[in-house]
């Protein structure tokens, strides 16, 4: 799986060559400060884009994250208010982790038992919150509790604890996934699904799984969302896209069965800091918008190197033949 | 030679199943045993149900009614996942590889979890067990994609194998096979039925499977015809019981076309990923049918002649090169392609009849770039009359014409070409109902009569016996056989098809006034 590293790797170099850059212009970009609002900055597209990779992972995706992180926002308005204290938390957060867990079995049951693509299905689900959100506050409102915004963004030096945890959760989801098993079946699910059914694989448990834990990731990135606003605002998540595009710059595929949950996070990772990195250059963030959408595009042209390679290769040799075969033919048959 | 004498219980018992497709009855009350230690055959002619029995045996098709035991528990939930609990292995003709994982992940899949070593030792066990296969010349780590056909085939049987099933089914399992290795495999398979697997064994290939088969069943149109002891039935006997089709379908007369033998379409030394090399030609005036078992290459090489498969080799037609690099080259020198595949890839099924017909030519219907709707309906009229469609209006959207009429629209739209010269026909009757047949039999002849060349691809031998006037028949990606007019029948190309007059792999079809 030597290939496999290539979106990890790429996505590493373009990270520690966009910092160098900026570091040698603009000392302030290495400091402990900076660094620790870039990674905590990161968090909620970082979370998001793992679950957003695990769709991916079975051929559909979801474009519901956005929406659904907005609805926890706006949950924890109301369940994790200053006013509420100690234990009285814990259903609070539970709400929003239940928020998230009644959306993925949505998305799943509508994708698996009604057979629906997952564009549409999930777009639905976009909808719905989007709507409920605006139900439940029509305009910001509701500070969030500034206790548990504290404990969240807590940190070893600079580095928030909470992204120390996010990265051993990728680094064992993607042994999960490449040395194990069940990862190994999950991903013949998102290859081939008739073949993995022959082979007695159940699709529907990898779809279910996949979207429960797209679902839950986005909800997990709802809480630190709800940690950067901390207020109830109806209209704050737009990592919808952004999700989709850090999941495929870190190696998944549109057609499903391919991807990598630490090349996802570094290049969620790498996003942030393009987003962090233009203002230090009086740019305007609009540019960043631009720059990604031509990085993704340069990305996929050189993950699909290979096979451009290969296909070049074949047309070449094919032409060979048919030149080696008109010259071996005998004289006055054309 | 036969298999092992002495068989066990019942492994795999199906007990009246029926299934119907539509207004297709599948099957018909089926009833097959197999028991351990034994090798059941399944013979029939493409169509007769076989593959649909090894669906409902393998849990991949519902039947209507009808029960399946494995290993004496009867599957209640139609599951293949289920199936394999119980203890049946399948390997299917078209594969369940993962064909962009490693040879040693796919064998890693296919195994159940006693079998399964760590994840970490993958690589060594799958070594182990395909050195225990004799497949030592696949490498594990090797992307499934990246192997023959051969070794796909191989591969598939080795998987079933790795569920240590009480019966295994096997699904034309030599139809990308040499002679040498069809020996490695038969000798496998003996040897799984002497350690007491039940083996079924479908094969359109007669003397292949009797070769290891105790007992052989055969199907007709879905209904069983009776299970016979192997060493005591003859092949004759067999191909009997297959063919005899009680359908009566009409065919136009031949006419005579004595003195025209002038060459349209010359096929030399065509070859591609799955048939090849073929020398072929058709003559001006003539129908030339394409037999064979399903997936024998008869497809790729018809849709190579249209540009739609890549392949190397050289056609010419009425002289000059054919380009077959794209169905555009193709069209160009006047070879069209019907195809079998008519929702997908013949017509626009939203669009109406009107705008089917005409799609082609609208650079001929138009003037200063506008189409006139007048002389579009006057340009499909003659030909849709003559070809009988019918239909409520020109308007009407397409798919809903009856299967025969769509044919016929599609056919319409060939002809609508003047510059055709050789029509390549897949399947042309396939989902088309008797009356609709018959009027599409009548346009093929009539275009031959006017000097077309015409190739059919049909997997009925009825049918091509019916309508052609020289019939290939290709196995393993070669034409092995050509049949002539005054032999046609159902009865001979079934058995040039089912191997039992075999005459090798002699180069035919080219010899006759090949183009000098």
């Amino acid at each position: 799986m030597k290939r496999g590293w290539l979106p990890p790797g790429l996505m590493a170099v373009l990270i520690v060559a966009l910092g160098a850059y900026t570091a040698a212009r603009q000392p302030a970009f290495l400091s402990a400060d900076n660094l620790n609002s870039l990674l905590l900055e990161a968090m909620p597209l970082a979370l998001v884009s793992l679950g957003q990779a695990s769709a991916l992972l079975v051929g559909g995706f979801d474009v519901s994250v956005a929406a659904l992180m907005t609805m926890c926002v706006v949950t924890a308005s109301f369940t994790m208010t200053p006013t509420t204290t100690g234990l009285a938390l814990v259903p609070g957060a539970l709400a929003l982790v239940g928020v998230g867990l009644a959306t993925g079995a949505f998305n799943a049951t509508l994708i698996w038992v009604f057979r629906m693509p997952s564009i549409i299905a999930t777009l639905g689900a976009l909808s719905i919150l989007q709507g409920a959100s605006l139900v439940f506050r029509a305009y910001p409102a509701g500070p969030i509790n500034s206790a548990v915004v504290g404990a969240m963004t807590a940190g070893a030096g600079f580095v928030p604890v909470a992204f120390i945890g996010t990265v051993v959760l990728a680094i064992a989801a993607d042994l999960w996934l490449y040395r194990t098993r069940p990862g190994l079946a999950l991903r013949a699910v998102g290859l081939d699904g008739t073949s993995s059914r022959r082979l007695g694989i159940s699709a529907g448990r990898a779809v279910f799984l996949a979207f429960i834990v797209c679902s839950l990731m986005a909800s997990i990135g709802g809480f630190y969302l709800a940690a950067e606003v901390q207020i109830g605002s109806p209209i704050i998540g737009n990592q919808a896209l952004e999700s989709i595009a850090a999941a495929v710059l870190g190696g998944a595929s549109l057609a499903g069965g391919k991807g990598s949950f630490i090349g996802t996070l570094l290049a969620a990772l790498f996003l942030t800091e393009v987003d962090n990195v233009l203002p230090l250059f009086q740019q305007p963030t609009e540019y960043a918008d631009m720059t990604i959408g031509v990085l993704i595009l340069l990305a996929l042209v050189l993950y699909q190197a290979p096979e451009l390679l290969a296909r070049s290769r074949a047309a070449w040799q094919a032409a060979r033949a048919k030149a080696t075969w008109r010259a071996a033919r005998p004289a006055g048959q054309d | 030679m036969s298999g092992p004498g002495a068989t066990g219980g019942v492994v795999l018992r199906v007990r009246g199943v029926s299934k119907a497709f539509g207004a297709v009855q599948a099957l018909r009350d089926v009833n097959v045993d197999c028991c351990a230690g034994e090798v059941h055959a399944l013979v029939g002619e493409n169509g007769s149900g076989k593959s649909t029995l090894l669906g409902v045996a393998s849990g991949a098709v519902a039947p209507d009614q009808g029960t399946v035991e494995i290993g004496g528990c009867q599957l209640r939930r139609h599951l293949p996942a289920e199936a394999r609990r119980l203890g049946l292995g399948i390997a299917y003709q078209d594969f369940s590889h993962l064909l962009e994982l490693s040879v040693a992940e796919n064998l890693y899949l296919a195994a159940p979890s006693q079998s399964r070593p760590a994840y970490g030792r993958m690589g060594a066990w799958a070594k182990t067990v395909l050195g225990q296969f004799n497949l030592d010349d696949i490498a594990a780590s090797a992307p499934a994609g990246s192997l023959s056909l051969a070794q796909r085939q191989l591969l598939e049987v080795a998987k079933a194998l790795l569920t240590r099933p009480k019966v295994l089914l096997l699904d034309e399992p030599t139809t990308a096979l040499g002679p040498e290795a069809v020996e490695q495999l038969h000798a496998l398979v003996l040897a799984q039925a002497r350690a007491g697997v039940g083996v079924v064994y479908v094969s359109h290939r007669l003397p292949e499977v009797l070769a290891v088969a105790n007992r052989v069943t055969v199907l007709r149109d879905g209904v069983s015809q009776g299970t016979f002891e192997a060493a005591s039935v003859a092949e004759e006997q067999l191909v009997a019981l297959m063919i005899g089709r009680s359908l009566q379908l009409a065919f136009p007369e031949r006419g005579l076309r004595g003195s025209q033998q002038e060459v349209l379409l010359a096929v030399s030394g065509l070859r591609g990923e799955r048939f090849g090399p073929v020398d072929m030609c058709v003559h001006k005036g003539e129908i030339v049918g394409i037999a064979g078992a399903e997936g024998n290459g008869q497809l790729q090489f018809l849709r190579a002649l249209a540009g739609l498969e890549q392949a190397a080799g050289s056609v010419t037609c009425a002289g000059a090169k054919v380009d077959t690099r794209s169905p555009f080259g193709a069209m160009r020198a006047g070879v069209v392609l019907l195809s079998g595949d008519r929702k997908r890839e013949a017509l626009f099924p939203v669009l109406s009849v009107r705008a089917n017909t005409t799609v082609q030519v609208l650079r001929q219907l138009a003037r200063f770039g506008v189409v006139g709707r007048g002389r579009e309906l006057r340009a499909m009229e003659e030909l849709v009359g003559r070809l009988r469609v019918r239909m409520g209006s020109a308007e009407q959207p397409v798919q809903s014409l009856s299967g025969g009429n769509q044919q016929k629209v599609s056919l319409a739209r060939s002809l609508l070409r003047g510059d055709v010269k050789v029509i390549l026909a897949e399947e042309p009757t396939q989902g088309v109902d008797v009356a609709s047949r018959f009027d599409i039999y009548q346009v093929l002849r009539a275009k031959a009569q006017e000097g077309l060349g015409v190739i059919v691809k049909s997997s009925d031998p009825l049918e091509l016996a019916g309508l052609c006037d020289r019939v290939l028949v290709m196995s393993r990606g070669r034409t092995v056989q050509e049949i002539p007019a005054h032999e046609l029948g159902e009865r001979r190309i079934v058995e040039a098809i089912v191997g039992s007059r075999a005459v090798g792999t002699a180069a035919v079809g080219a010899a006759p006034g090949r183009p000098a």
